[in-house]
């Protein structure tokens, strides 16, 4: 399909993004009900009215907030299929992938009723519901593995090879860091060609792996994770963190080491956070930080050439950011927690 | 007052009875005291858990609504899936002062990232901190389930210790020293008037004794 079309179309849904004065008016909200009836007012009015049917409340405004971006991810889908941005698009949808197949596995693997997975699932990615209904009805792990290699599904390939493993060692793990590293080796693979899009998703792809790194890396060296056993978890792929890198972030021993195998990477701006989180041990202040980086690079993308396909993927972070956002105001709300503290919570851009 | 014999035995029993009864009381007094001594060691622990238990439940949950505001209630729920086991702890018992209080095997429940049974690559660090929070909770509530218990226990028994010093103050020991008391008035009673009663015997038998003595005497001088 056209991709001046498709591009068109995504712009008219990219105006239908809640801007900042949305975002004032839905903070100054005093609880979740006037929240909701807030939220009537604007683009997710239908999935607010039927989610709020079957659940009031925080949950009502989060299902609807899910069920909007399942419905945008489907449309998009449909919207890019046979057009060049369709694997851009499948890329990123292949994050929710990842999460219903690991999802399924890990219900399947303590043996969890079938609706209480069914729960956990978002269907936005490529699998369809009926693959997900399948995948759920299977008696164990191994059902499930060969569901997904009958149905001829990318994913069913790491699961395959790593399946005696899990089978001796029982730890679901080992299939989930199969699937995680699979999943950037096949994004990768889906973006040979030399096209820009290509080149800007690649882009992308590598900041994301990089950040990825860098936060386990953190983590690693605050848990005193042996490098050997540290560099197992390295997800090859990155731009600016290489192996000696992660390596060396994973063996620092003081604060300030880890803030000079930062310098000359994108991610420098972390280096003055890095003590308070080394010292405190909570990581999620850099992980926001990257968050909001790599939310800003994605939804960058948006501005690129009008007519490639980036735009699509731009206006796909720009949604999940606002999701978020939605939904960090309605659980600050329900938490009772100050205005001031929510908007340092915010993850705008 | 309860019907007692007021005899010489029963006395010399109730004496006995007043100085066990007496040495009872000592002895639990004794034993309040060391209860109440480690009853407010252990309180003086036990606060300081409470306190640190509520500020880290604050955290802990503080760290939940942020991660499942940020990564979806679902995804969290997703991720429990792998990480949901059942926690085993083995149970005995130790005996202050006579109390059985529980001894909770000391178990770390908080694990580093790699062993929490999920990739780290796909899980955020915000469910990893949620998760690293409520495990040191767990922690907590295990140590403290001990201490509170044995804080608990110890009340009761210091409890029932004060009833049982009460009642043998306030009810046994006065019970039978008025008993004695009743016991040693009517011996004392009964001995006041066996004596009278013996002087009144030996008036009549004098008086009986100088009559027949007179009656002889004007018998002789008739004759």
């Amino acid at each position: 399909m056209d991709l001046g079309y498709i591009n068109a179309r995504v712009r008219g849904m990219h105006s239908r993004l809640l801007g900042q004065k949305d975002f004032d008016v839905l903070m100054i909200q005093k609880d979740i009900p006037s929240l909701a009836s807030e939220l009537e007012k604007t683009p997710y009015k239908d999935e607010i009215q039927e989610a709020s049917v079957l659940y009031p409340g925080l949950k009502g405004i989060e299902t609807a907030l899910r069920m909007n971006l399942v419905h945008t991810c489907q449309k998009i889908l449909s919207l890019v299929e046979g057009s060049d941005a369709e694997p851009l698009v499948l890329i990123i949808l292949a994050r929710w992938d990842i999460h219903n197949i690991k999802t399924v596995l890990r219900g399947k693997h303590v043996h969890v009723a079938p609706e209480e997975i069914e729960g956990a699932l978002i269907p936005a990615g490529t699998l369809g519901e009926p693959l997900l209904r399948e995948m759920i009805k299977q008696p164990d792990v191994r059902g499930v593995v060969d569901l997904l290699a009958t149905w001829e599904v990318p994913y069913a390939r790491p699961l395959t090879q790593c399946f005696d493993e899990y089978a001796s060692s029982r730890e679901l793990s080992v299939l989930e860091y199969a699937l995680d590293r699979f999943h950037y080796e096949y994004a990768h693979s889906l973006l040979e060609g030399n096209k820009e899009d290509h080149e800007v998703m690649r882009k992308l792809l590598q900041l994301e792996i990089d950040s990825l790194n860098l936060k386990n890396a953190l983590r690693m060296n605050r848990d005193k994770v042996d490098t050997g056993v540290a560099e197992g978890y390295f997800l090859p792929g990155g731009e600016h963190i290489p192996l000696e890198k992660f390596s060396a972030l994973v063996s620092a021993g003081r604060i300030d080491e880890i803030a000079e195998n930062l310098e000359g990477t994108p991610f420098a701006f972390l280096a003055p956070l890095v003590p308070e989180a080394m010292r405190t041990g909570k990581f999620s202040v850099l992980e926001k930080e990257l968050d909001k980086y790599l939310t800003k690079k994605g939804s960058g993308v948006f501005r690129s050439d009008p007519l490639g396909g980036a735009v699509v993927i731009g206006y796909l972070w720009k949604k999940q950011n606002e999701v978020v956002n939605i939904r960090i105001i309605a659980r600050c709300k329900d938490a009772r927690i100050s205005d001031a503290e929510l908007e340092e919570e915010l993850r705008h851009v | 007052m309860e019907q007692v014999n007021p005899t010489r035995m029963e006395l010399i029993q109730k004496r006995a009875q007043i100085k066990l009864a007496e040495q009872g009381r000592d002895l639990l007094r004794e034993k309040m005291d060391a209860l109440i001594q480690e009853f407010f060691r252990i309180m003086g622990s036990v606060s300081r858990s409470r306190e640190e238990l509520e500020g880290l439940a604050e955290d802990a949950y503080r760290a939940l609504v942020i991660a499942q505001a940020v990564d979806d209630p679902v995804a969290l729920r997703s991720v429990s899936f792998a990480t949901r086991k059942q926690i085993v702890l083995d149970i005995g018992g130790k005996n202050i002062m006579g109390v059985p209080v529980p001894l909770i095997e000391k178990k770390r429940f908080a694990v580093p990232s790699l062993e929490r049974g999920y990739s780290i690559l796909g899980v955020s660090g915000r469910i990893d901190e949620t998760a690293e929070r409520f495990e040191s909770e767990i922690d907590l509530i295990i140590g403290l389930a001990e201490t509170e218990t044995a804080l608990r226990r110890l009340g009761h028994e210091i409890q029932m210790n004060r009833r049982r010093v009460n009642a043998l103050e306030q009810v046994l020991i006065p019970e039978l020293k008025a008993q004695a008391k009743y016991i040693k008035i009517t011996i004392e009673e009964r001995e006041r008037e066996d004596l009278f009663r013996l002087k009144k015997v030996k008036k009549i038998l004098n008086r009986k004794k100088r009559g027949r003595s007179l009656a002889g005497g004007e018998t002789a001088g008739k004759v």
